[in-house]
């Protein structure tokens, strides 16, 4: 395709494959958006990322003996999520380190298992990036779920992890169940993780889990404007994004993480003139 | 006189290690109020941790009266970053009634308003809690535990780098609540002001003394709960107890 000729918008939703992903996209966005908003909130981002490159190498076996990759990814994910839950409850952060090594082994491993073992070929790129054009009806019935679990979690769960994050002795000290509610986000974020894979793959699964609700922090003032412009930054990323991936025929996966990232660094520039323009005010006694 | 506070013979230890307080012995009576003195690491905050019920006692026992006791930690402990304005944190008093799933009420939103009145922040309601003084955000986190409605409240050196102006403010509300019937536990490092309590109660991992301020603020417990920490004053306070200075660093203790 010639990359000055722009599609038409409209072959957006004409395009039967076009219209999938983006249905598929926007129903990540929702629960992108929403989780997100407390992944940036509860400074979850590191955890998020990791646990969307940990299921490299469980999808790489999973690919290769045809085993179910939703149901392998979910083992993994699930498995990570708690074993943070674990160290965090008896005092010990698994830390940066700790997660960077998790990284290092889960990407390598994969890659080794890829080359050498399975021979996967061509399939790592689909593992590592995704393939929004691609999906089936299996696909989106998963995303729905995810966005579902997440505003229900949302609606249910709001104003205890707003209170735990905020101070979590205090939250604690009023009765909210602290553990409970940690548990139910770290075990939601590796549930939506998994469901974004098909569409963004095991690497860019930050790419709708934390940059659209880190574009939306830096512009809103409170946790309800955040929830809302977190989902409406995910969505138009995720559309803007699959435009750009027709008219430069560039993969979806990265080319929503691109723009995501764009908007970010506009928010941002955004932010810092705005400040700079204004002074902020002194601070009352 | 029924106790709102007590602990008896109480130890209390983190995952198993050798105890961080113990020996803990008091009784505080409701509508009064404790000054808990004792120098960094020495056990005010893991007191206030098993009062909360936080860590179990490993030895001896605690008990609160009518319910859970409101936690104020340090303002600067609490995340300033975070996007919630005044009337957000006093509404997290709400959460106390034990419906955390619920959204909040339309009672429990005027109750949140009428304690930041009380606290004198009415006019703040919207402003975000990060950018108040460190004063106002203290006065915030006393609207909260009015709208929790605690009996007993356990503040965490509520004045450290308060100003003066926002300091005597807080104090007044101490006394208010008090008057209410609520018995306040408040740590320090600011042994001056222990004198306006009914109570004091020093720690250094044991139980130092406690009783009245004129009883316990002596030369010899001081410089047995500070140790080289402190500077005892040669000239005496109005009401004939010593008068001393800490001289240590405000960071975070166990």
């Amino acid at each position: 395709m010639d990359p000055a000729a722009l599609p038409a918008p409209t072959d957006l939703v004409e395009l039967r494959f076009m219209r999938t992903a983006l249905v598929e996209l926007a129903l990540l966005g929702v629960a992108g958006g929403l989780l997100g908003a407390w992944i940036v909130l509860r400074r979850l981002a590191f955890f998020a990322h990791a646990t969307g490159t940990a299921t490299f190498p469980g999808l790489v076996v999973a690919d290769a003996t045809g085993f179910s990759a939703t149901l392998a990814a979910l083992a993994v994910a699930l498995g990570y999520a708690g074993g943070v839950e674990r160290a965090g409850r008896a005092g010990r952060d698994p830390g940066d380190v700790a997660t960077a090594l998790l990284l290092v082994v889960a990407l390598a491993g994969g890659v080794v298992l890829a080359s050498d073992v399975f021979e996967s070929g061509a399939a790592v790129d689909r593992l590592l990036f995704g393939t929004a054009l691609g999906l089936g009806a299996g696909d989106l019935w998963i995303a729905a779920g995810a966005a579902a679990a997440a505003l229900a979690a949302t609606l249910l769960l709001g104003r205890a992890w707003t209170a735990v994050g905020f101070d979590g002795a205090g939250g604690e000290a009023l009765g909210v169940p602290v553990r409970t509610a940690d548990r139910l986000l770290l075990g939601l974020v590796a549930v939506a993780a998994v469901a974004a894979l098909p569409a963004v793959g095991a690497l860019l699964v930050a790419s709708l889990f934390v940059v659209p609700a880190a574009t939306a922090r830096l512009l809103t003032r409170s946790v309800g404007g955040l929830l809302a412009a977190a989902v409406a930054v995910a969505v138009v990323q995720g559309a803007a994004g699959l435009y750009v991936s027709l008219w430069l025929d560039a993969p979806p996966g990265p080319a929503v993480a691109v723009v995501g990232s764009l908007l970010y660094v506009a928010a941002a520039l955004a932010t810092a003139a705005r400040a700079t323009a204004r002074p902020a005010p002194l601070e009352a006694a | 006189m029924t106790a709102a506070v007590a602990a008896s013979g109480l130890a209390v230890a983190y995952g198993g290690g050798r105890p961080a307080l113990e020996r803990v012995e008091f009784e505080l009576a409701a509508g009064s109020s404790l000054c808990v003195l004792g120098p960094n690491g020495g056990g005010k905050t893991t007191l206030f941790r098993a009062l909360t019920g936080e860590l179990a006692p490993l030895r001896g026992t605690v008990s609160v009266a009518g319910g859970r006791p409101a936690y104020l930690a340090q303002t600067e402990r609490t995340r300033l970053d975070f996007p919630v304005s005044a009337l957000d944190v006093a509404l997290m008093g709400s959460l106390a009634n034990g419906r955390w799933w619920l959204p909040a009420r339309r009672s429990d939103r005027a109750t949140a308003r009428a304690a930041l009145d009380r606290v004198g922040l009415a006019d703040r309601a919207g402003d975000r809690f990060g950018e108040l003084s460190g004063g106002q955000r203290q006065r915030v986190l006393l609207a909260r535990a009015i709208v929790q409605d605690a009996r007993v409240l356990l503040l965490d050196e509520p004045l450290a780098g308060v100003d003066p102006a926002s300091a005597e403010r807080i104090e007044r509300l101490f006394g208010e609540l008090r008057d209410e019937g609520r018995a306040l536990l408040v740590s320090t490092h600011d042994v001056d002001s222990a004198r306006a309590f009914d109570r004091v109660l020093c720690v250094n991992h044991d139980q130092i003394a406690f009783g009245a301020p004129a009883d316990v603020l002596s030369r010899e417990v001081l410089e047995r709960t500070y140790g080289a920490e402190i500077v005892v004053l040669d000239e005496p306070g109005p009401d004939g107890t010593v008068r001393a200075v800490t001289v240590q660093h405000h960071h975070h203790d166990h």
